[in-house]
């Protein structure tokens, strides 16, 4: 006769559900863990790494975000993301400021395919910076949560100290277990505040100190999109083979908001379709493709991230910010063009739609 | 159409020495099978280098049935793949050249990145893996300033091609040109045809005036021979050798392409109407009077590397009866228009010269579209090339229907 399971008797969380905010813990400035459990009871089985599209209902119309797990499968009744919202952010913003224990989310996932168990190693290398530390304590906490000896370099860059994401977690973890090496390093540091750890911004030299056997190790690398790529470019003039490196791919677009800021906060704007004749106001944070929209004009698009660059339009004047995923040429931007999806207005800005 | 047995045996009937007999010319069934045992097997001329300058450069052609799309890469390398969307197989390039940052399918905006892998497909589900849908990798290689493709699965060694079409090209400096020009013509003639016509110049006094005042039409020097039967070439290529330019004929063993430089007409030093140079001589090149490097490669190009400039010819077959041709001309980089060179004094005698071949060989596609056509000698001394060409099709084609140790053993 089967054994009677003590506990896990439900089945596992289906995104038919929805997730109800238990705890909303504070991290650092403007960044914290928000954890969640399915009222029914269900308990939540993923892979360490993956993300979580989340259904957020900000004002003016809901929002897709998807956020990478910070919690891990091993501890599976709760689930965790750890939001970072940065400057002229919509959705990272109201999680932090409406979002409130008890709040219920239409969410879709777990899903992604950045996670160590598809690539099984000895030895691991896990790079990030910012929130890009998000999967990695996924999959840190998997490892120590295994019971195993496990060998992992951390190496996490961060702007100041007090920042660096999960410290005292991981910093417990490592006392425990020798093969949890934890390498930081920071941009800046607090006067008078001791700081023993690296410093600037991760170069091929650091790297070499802090993993000096990373030529054996399968690398994990989470970050803003141009960390990443300096990372990669760093590994492959090392001679590293790149078929052992995997970095968060683009089905999640969104996980990363790219540390560019407005530098004042989001004002009020203005886009001229010159070659409909229309005029909008809008906000400094609207994307010319939304505004575009309510003003019942159609810019074709796709990806809608900045990748395909399907709304390519000619921006005649005024400045825009944009934020895209590699789907314009540095020379088309020189040429005024902009990709819609994801540039937004500073101040007033007239394109040829 | 055209069974296997029946190419067969229509094959080994051809006489060396004689044209093609009717159906090779004119039969859909054969000129599918040539694509099938000869284009789809060969490496074929795709694009000068110039013609993709830059990361996201691209070139679309047609080979065959098979849309092909060539990029260079934001490393720099250039790959080539089949121009097919993954999703549902819409062409994803549809313009002949251009610039992309990403490889977007205009269909449902599938995005591919210039190395082939899929970025991004909306809406596909958790379980969809974008690993596994990347565009389809076509062989690509490049070799003396050209790049070529191979859609076959295992591709012919090119490696010989390629350590003697840089060493001869090098002088010309290819990594350094421009597209000044390009034209695309089609011609409605057999490809076979097309490639007959380059391979003689037996019509050329009657046919090539503009080009003839450059062009020596002496079959010692350009035919199937080593050209060292004309003391003119031999004299030249000694010349030009001890200059370091590479120049004496070079051919593999099947003669599938061939390397040789040859003099112009007297003191000419370009295929201009006056004989004078189009543009600045090229840096390599330590003088202007270097005549030609003549560089063909079978199935579809054939190619002029002058002091000042360089010509690429693309033959691409349409149909058993039409053929386009894509004629590329070269300047150094550096060169400006207006200043350095005329586009017209650079492009009007080989736009002429294809206008005039476009026509002989339409003439030969149109009489031998008559039941009354039967294949008839080549000059020995004039057509040496012809036979040449016709003997590595024949050998080409029985080789692709029986496999090489059938051929061996003939």
């Amino acid at each position: 006769m089967a054994k009677t399971r003590q506990n896990w008797t439900a089945e596992p969380w289906q995104d038919s559900e929805m997730l109800e905010c238990t705890m909303v813990i504070p991290e650092s400035d403007n960044c914290a863990t928000i954890a969640f459990r399915p009222p029914s009871g269900a308990w939540f089985d993923y892979q360490p790494g993956q993300f979580l599209t989340l259904d957020l209902p900000v004002p003016g119309g809901a929002v897709q975000r998807t956020y990478t797990i910070s919690s891990s499968p091993s501890r599976p009744q709760s689930l965790s993301v750890t939001v970072k919202a940065r400057p002229g952010s919509v959705g990272g913003r109201w999680l932090l400021d409406q979002l409130k224990p008890g709040m219920r989310l239409r969410a879709y996932g777990p899903a992604g395919q950045f996670t160590f168990l598809r690539h099984p190693a000895a030895k691991y290398l896990f790079i990030s910076a910012g929130s890009g530390a998000t999967p990695l304590m996924s999959m840190t906490t998997w490892a120590w949560d295994s019971g195993e000896m496990p060998d992992i370099v951390y190496v996490h860059a961060a702007r100041k100290p007090s920042e660096i994401l999960f410290r005292r977690r991981l910093e417990e973890y490592a006392s425990r277990v020798p093969g949890l090496q934890l390498r930081f390093t920071v941009e800046e540091v607090d006067a008078y505040a001791v700081w023993p750890g690296y410093h600037g911004r991760l170069s091929q030299i650091m790297l070499g100190l802090m993993a000096p056997d990373y030529l054996e190790r399968e690398v994990f690398c989470c970050g803003p999109a141009p960390f990443m790529a300096a990372v990669r470019d760093m590994l492959e003039s090392l001679g590293f083979d790149l078929a052992r490196y995997h970095e968060e791919s683009f089905d999640a677009p969104a996980l990363v908001e790219v540390p560019v800021e407005p530098s004042p906060p989001p004002g009020a704007a203005q886009i001229e379709f010159a070659l409909s004749g229309i005029t909008a106001d809008c906000q400094g944070d609207d994307t010319v493709l939304a505004v575009a929209r309510q003003a019942g004009l159609n810019i074709p698009s796709g990806c809608q991230f900045g990748l395909c660059g399907t709304c390519k339009v000619l921006k005649r004047e005024g400045e825009v910010l944009m934020v895209h995923n590699g789907g314009i040429s540095e020379e088309e931007i020189a040429e005024g063009y902009i990709l819609a999806c994801c540039a937004r207005p500073q101040g007033l800005v007239s394109v040829e739609v | 159409m055209t069974d296997q047995g029946n190419l067969r045996s229509l094959l080994q009937a051809q006489l060396s020495g004689q044209s093609l007999a009717r159906p090779f010319y004119t039969d859909p069934g054969l000129y599918q099978a040539d694509l099938d045992n000869i284009w789809y097997r060969e490496w074929i001329f795709a694009a000068p280098l110039a013609e993709l300058p830059k990361a996201g450069s691209y070139v679309t052609f047609q080979l065959g049935g098979y849309p092909v799309l060539v990029v260079r890469g934001g490393d720099g390398e250039i790959r080539a793949f089949h121009n097919t969307c993954r999703h549902r197989g819409s062409r994803i390039c549809p313009k002949e050249s251009g610039q992309a940052t990403k490889l977007v399918c205009p269909y449902h905006q599938w995005t591919y990145d210039t190395n082939g892998q899929l970025l991004w497909a909306r809406d596909m589900g958790p379980d969809f893996d974008m690993s596994s849908h990347g565009l389809q990798p076509v062989h690509c290689a490049s070799a003396g300033g050209m790049v070529y493709v191979c859609v076959a699965r295992n591709a012919p060694d090119f490696a010989p091609l390629r350590e003697a079409a840089d060493r001869y090209a090098a002088p010309h400096r290819p990594d350094e040109l421009k597209v000044a020009h390009q034209s695309r013509i089609i011609e409605r003639g057999n490809w076979k045809l097309v490639m007959e016509n380059n391979r003689e110049c037996y019509h050329c006094a009657g046919s090539h005036p503009g080009l003839c005042r450059t062009f020596l039409d002496d079959p010692d020097l350009f035919g199937s021979g080593d050209s060292q039967g004309s003391a003119l070439g031999a004299a030249h290529v000694e010349r030009c050798e001890a200059a370091g330019l590479p120049s004496r004929y070079l051919a593999p063993e099947d003669e599938l392409w061939r390397l040789v430089r040859i003099p112009l007409v007297g003191e000419t030093v370009s295929y201009t109407m006056d004989g004078k140079p189009a543009a600045p001589l090229l840096p390599g090149m330590p003088f202007a009077n270097a005549g030609t490097l003549l560089f063909y490669h079978y199935p579809n190009t054939w190619n002029h590397y002058l002091s000042d400039h360089v010509l690429n010819f693309r033959v691409m077959p349409v149909s058993a009866t039409e053929t386009e041709v894509t004629t590329s001309w070269l300047v150094h980089k550096d060169a400006v228009e207006g200043r350095d060179y005329d586009l017209t004094r650079l492009t009007e005698v080989w736009i002429a010269t294809n206008d005039e071949d476009r026509r002989v060989v339409q003439e030969n596609q149109l009489g031998i579209n008559s039941p009354a056509y039967m294949p008839g000698p080549y000059s020995q001394r004039q057509e040496g090339g012809v036979i040449q060409f016709v003997d590595w099709y024949v050998r080409s084609m029985l080789r692709g229907i029986s496999g090489p140790a059938r051929v061996a053993a003939e």
